[in-house]
């Protein structure tokens, strides 16, 4: 356990209060949860109506949305989620953000992050830039998939994790493909590339870019993880929290268990050391 | 506005009584109805039709298990086991010394015969909340299917039923859709397809949870003047009768009659349900719990304050409605779904009512606890409803006449040897009841909670096969885990139910050990016929006396299960087809083994005995042959292998390991070959004297094939010194050699896993 690591000269890891938000339909908090705990963090659940009505947003240092199927998703996903966010919050989001606050979005929180607009986040003023749809194969689908780290150092959630290095993170989503609006595809990506907001593309097991289904949804450039030009705000469609130990890999008896790390640990690490040193 | 409707039974005769049990949909028989006569009679008065309605649903089939609770007293109920906690709405058993596993499985046949998705769908909600009301949380479903064959032509469909494409691809969407949303894995379940399923599929539906021990919920009030409080979805006119329905056979009028059976699901009521009630369970506010299922709150009621000792006062009016002119009778027996019913002292009211309104979850009083064992229910102040619960709830008990079918022993036809072994393998290995279902698994959610440490699909990404068990770890502290699997043998329970009772225990059990989990308990769904037949009591004698003496010996208790009878159609009735859901623990999951092939060189063995019993087998069913001599079970045998393969596997000999099933060693071998995408070589030779396609193809039980770590071979083979086990091979190369003096088979694996995966996808795309 990584417990009470101080940064040069920032906070405690146990001072460290992360904001899982939580609303009805969200089911991966539990496990978020514990990604955070287990590395010595303080996490909490927050109901999007306690975070409205009587909790702080600035109390805490970093702000995360799960995956899950956020109020049913039965029109876009996350689409209802991010409105009941906007509604309410949009000032305190946009400040924290600001700020350089941390914010966080998996899967179902991914699309959350696109909805609100801070996603891909090019003009700062939470308009929507691109979307995550349903993926090519039309249905939901629950595999592991391989994800090469390809930024240069912007995002921070994931600063620890060497240029290049390849992990094992697993897709569970029926909506994941990353698309932006045709006629600004080009433009778009190289804003991506330019500002270094590209964070996780799906690879095979050789490292190259391939199809289905290496890249689950038929995700754009294969894209799976993205941040903001700050690097401060990130998605991705996978599910880091679900291999925090490497008993969760799918494959793990084919080998040694010579360590207890999963590949997703480190994405928390990562985002964990930014606020150390940040705060 | 008061409300009161009187039912004329006092002059009843025979005639007018069954007219009135078709006409309210009661489904009870003439010695019932008379039954209800008399007690009114008793009392000087006609019953109200809340009363009569009251009594259809308690002493249906499907709330009563009028036909079969003689027989499962006999064989099942008897298991005793000091680690079972509890048997109500879902068994408890230990775990470990602060916690306990909870485990159910049932069926939603009928209503999935109507509608697929949303019998589906809420098929699992209603076993979710079996578990939910024992205090546990969730932490895995599994979900054992059967339809018809996908191929069927249209021409051939019966009037009145659905294609089985169509119910298959409705109600895997219908559980995908409800149950990736409520956020627990679906880790494990089956898919069979026979054209004995044609009218009436099986749904079948698992759930397992994990709780704290005392935070174990009693299904029960604990005093008078404990209140009723009514939490979840609002009450509609959907899945009324739904519990009569699944007690009658299924005709072409079903779906125009009995549409208004299935229930509406709704996900997001049903997750945030599961928070506010564990939450009140971990606070200790709760003094009894119990799921609205079957019968709905004329159910809950009665035997919640009945299992203390108790009776109940409930004003209908209270409870929350979805539409406006709902009859009482219909409030009292809808199955509306996601609802609970607590009982609250009256000074934790306020903090249970707190918990649910941060949820958005309607909770409301509806009534309360009273010492006499009496029910009343009042409508807007007038009476409407006055009985005792003795009578209520001591639902008949049949002793149905049953008649072991002497099946005639059908000539055997034993198929010529063959020429061409390959194709033969690749024809198996593609059968649509050995083919891969990947398409199905990976609808599902098999990994929300990040629980699943040993995942249903096994083997190097995207190069899987079908894992024997799925592991979870349920607890953050503790290595300790927990296998579940599923088992059923339609083919073997038609042409012997005895042994295809044993054999289903037997499969379990070779499943749960092949990971490396002990079985420590099933729960099992027995889905028959009409129990008025009886040829088809016969058979459901004959497979839970099987059932029973298998797990009599092992010692492994069954707390928990479902019988489902009438699945049947004008067309005849399904094949016999008990279905177990098996819970192994496992002591450290580090140590667990998986299917697929781990590293060239390493020894294969076979373990257990093969015989020339070919009756039930895929092989068989796939030529053309037939036999009467379905594989039996060696107890002895059963329990010596197990012991002796765990302790294989906890002392790390064990690279790989596979039960041997449908399709027998080659399916079982090409399996492990998919895998780990490496071959291997086998030679048959050492196998005992037996014709070349039995060495193959036979179902003998009790069998594996282990993958041994070439430098513990001889200490494996110590460790299996009171065991049969045969060295056949070893692993390596890219190709599936088999030998028997001669080769018989030589595949790449590429080959053999195109075939064995392309099936479902050409059918469903």
């Amino acid at each position: 356990m990584e417990k009470n690591i101080v940064g040069d000269d920032g906070m405690k890891t146990s001072d460290i209060k992360v904001c899982i938000l939580r609303i009805e339909g969200t089911n991966c908090e539990q496990e978020m949860y514990y990604s955070f705990k287990r590395l010595g963090a303080k996490p909490e659940l927050v109901h999007l109506k306690q975070l409205i009505k009587n909790k702080n947003l600035f109390d805490y240092q970093c702000f995360m949305i799960p995956g899950g199927f956020s109020t049913g998703d039965y029109v876009r996903a996350g689409a209802i989620f991010a409105a009941l966010i906007k509604s309410r919050l949009s000032k305190e989001i946009k400040k924290f953000v600001e700020e350089g606050c941390p914010v966080g979005g998996i899967c179902n929180g991914f699309q959350v992050l696109v909805e609100l607009g801070l996603l891909p986040g090019f003009d700062k003023k939470m308009n929507v830039e691109a979307v995550l749809t349903i993926n090519d194969s039309n249905r939901f689908e629950c595999r592991p998939t391989l994800l090469r780290n390809e930024n240069n150092g912007n995002s921070v959630f994931t600063s620890k994790i060497k240029k290049n290095r390849i992990l094992m993170i697993p897709s569970a989503h029926a909506e994941g493909k990353f698309l932006f609006q045709k006629d600004r595809e080009e433009k778009y990506l190289q804003k991506l590339i330019d500002n270094d907001q590209i964070v996780f593309r799906y690879v095979n097991e050789d490292g190259e870019y391939a199809g289905y289904p290496w890249n689950p949804n038929g995700s754009f450039y294969n894209i799976a993880g993205i941040c903001n030009p700050e690097g401060n705000v990130f998605g991705m469609m996978p599910h880091p929290e679900r291999v925090f130990y490497r008993y969760q890999h799918p494959d793990w008896t084919r080998t040694n268990l010579k360590t207890l790390d999963g590949d997703g640990k480190i994405v928390f690490e990562s985002l964990l050391e930014y606020i150390r040193r940040r705060f | 506005m008061g409300y009161k409707h009187e039912i004329g039974l006092k002059d009843a005769d025979d005639e007018k009584l069954m007219q009135i049990s078709r006409e309210y949909g009661l489904a009870l028989s003439i010695d019932e109805m008379k039954k209800v006569r008399d007690y009114f009679l008793g009392k000087k008065r006609n019953p109200t039709d809340v009363e009569l309605q009251s009594i259809g649903q308690a002493w249906s089939e499907h709330c009563c298990y009028k036909s079969s609770k003689s027989i499962l007293k006999e064989f099942v109920f008897g298991i005793d086991n000091k680690r079972v906690i509890s048997r109500e709405d879902a068994g408890v058993v230990s775990f470990d010394e602060q916690y306990a596993y909870s485990l159910r499985i049932e069926s939603h046949n009928h209503p999935s015969a109507v509608e697929p998705y949303g019998g589906a769908a809420t098929g699992i909600g209603g076993i979710v909340r079996d578990i939910l009301c024992m205090g546990c949380q969730p932490v895995a479903l599994v979900d054992p299917l059967f339809f018809g064959n996908l191929n069927l032509k249209y021409k051939e469909l019966p009037k009145g039923v659905k294609h089985p494409k169509y119910l298959f691809s409705c109600v895997v969407s219908g559980i995908r859709d409800y149950w990736n949303r409520i956020g627990i894995p679906t880790v494990s379940g089956c898919v069979y397809f026979d054209k004995n399923y044609v009218g009436n599929p099986l749904v079948n539906v698992g759930c397992v949870g994990i709780g704290k021990k005392s935070n174990i919920t009693k299904s029960a009030v604990k005093k008078p003047d404990d209140l009723f409080v009514l939490v979840g979805g609002k009450t509609g006119r959907d899945g009324i009768h739904g519990v009569t329905f699944a007690s009658e056979i299924l005709t072409e009028k079903s779906e125009d009659e009995s549409r208004g059976s299935v229930q509406i699901g709704d996900p997001i009521m049903k997750e945030p349900l599961i928070h506010a009630c564990l939450e009140c369970v971990e606070k200790k506010l709760l003094n009894g719990m119990k799921d609205l299922g079957g019968g709905g709150l004329s159910c809950v009621v009665g035997e919640m304050a009945l299992a203390a000792g108790f009776g109940a006062e409930v004003k209908l009016d209270r409870v929350p409605l979805k539409e406006k002119g709902l009859n009482p009778w219909e409030i009292w027996v809808s199955e509306s779904q996601e609802r609970m019913m607590l009982a609250v002292d009256k000074k934790n009211l306020e903090k249970v009512l707190d918990i649910f309104k941060l949820w958005g979850i309607p909770a409301t009083v509806v009534g309360k606890v009273i010492p006499e064992t009496i029910v009343r229910l009042f409508y807007n102040g007038v009476k409407i409803f006055d009985m005792e619960l003795d009578f209520l709830t001591e639902g008949p008990v049949y002793c149905r006449n049953r008649v072991v079918k002497k099946r005639k022993r059908k000539k055997e036809k034993i198929p010529d040897e063959l020429r061409n072994y390959n194709r033969i393998l690749l024809k198996i290995l593609s059968s649509s009841n050995i083919c891969s279902k990947e398409w199905v698994i990976r609808q599902y959610d098999h990994e929300v909670r990040g629980s699943t440490v040993i995942k249903p699909l096994q083997g190097k990404i995207n190069s899987v096969t079908h894992g024997d068990a799925s592991v979870i770890k349920p607890l953050e502290d503790s290595f300790k885990g927990l296998a579940l699997s599923v088992s059923s043998n339609p083919y073997f329970t038609s042409v012997n139910p005895l042994n295809g009772g044993k054999s289903v225990i037997d499969k379990v059990c070779r499943n749960l050990v092949s990971v490396g989990a002990r079985p420590d308990s099933l729960t099992d769904c027995l889905n028959f016929g009409n129990p008025e037949k009886p040829n088809v009591m016969g058979d459901f004698y004959e497979s839970v006396k099987g059932m029973g003496e298998i797990c009599s010996y092992l010692n492994l208790p069954i707390p928990s299960g479902n019988v489902s009878f009438y699945n049947e159609t004008e067309k005849g009735s399904i094949p016999p087809t008990p279905v177990v859901l098996g819970v192994g623990i496992v002591d450290d999951i580090r140590k667990v083994v998986t299917v697929d092939l781990k590293k060239e060189g390493n020894p294969l063995y076979l373990i257990g005995e093969t015989s020339d019993e070919m009756g039930g087998s895929a092989y068989y069913h796939l030529v053309g042959g037939y036999s009467n001599n379905v594989p039996d079970v060696g107890k002895r045998l059963l329990k010596k292998s197990m012991s002796s393969l765990l302790n294989a596997i906890k002392k790390a000999y064990v690279a790989a390991c596979h039960d041997i099933s449908d399709g027998g060693l080659a399916v079982c071998i090409s399996e492990m070959c998919i895998g780990g995408n490496i071959g291997s070589i086998l030679d048959m030779s050492g196998i005992n004297n037996l014709r070349t396609d039995i060495k193959l193809f036979s179902e003998s039980n009790t069998r594996w094939v282990a993958e041994v770590k070439k430098d513990y071979e001889k200490k494996f083979r110590d460790e299996m010194k009171n065991v049969k086990i045969s060295r056949i091979g070893e692993v390596g190369g890219e190709n599936l050699i088999i030998k028997d003096k001669k080769e018989l088979i030589n595949l790449p694996i590429s080959r053999i896993k195109k075939e064995w995966k392309k099936t479902l996808w050409e059918m469903m795309g």
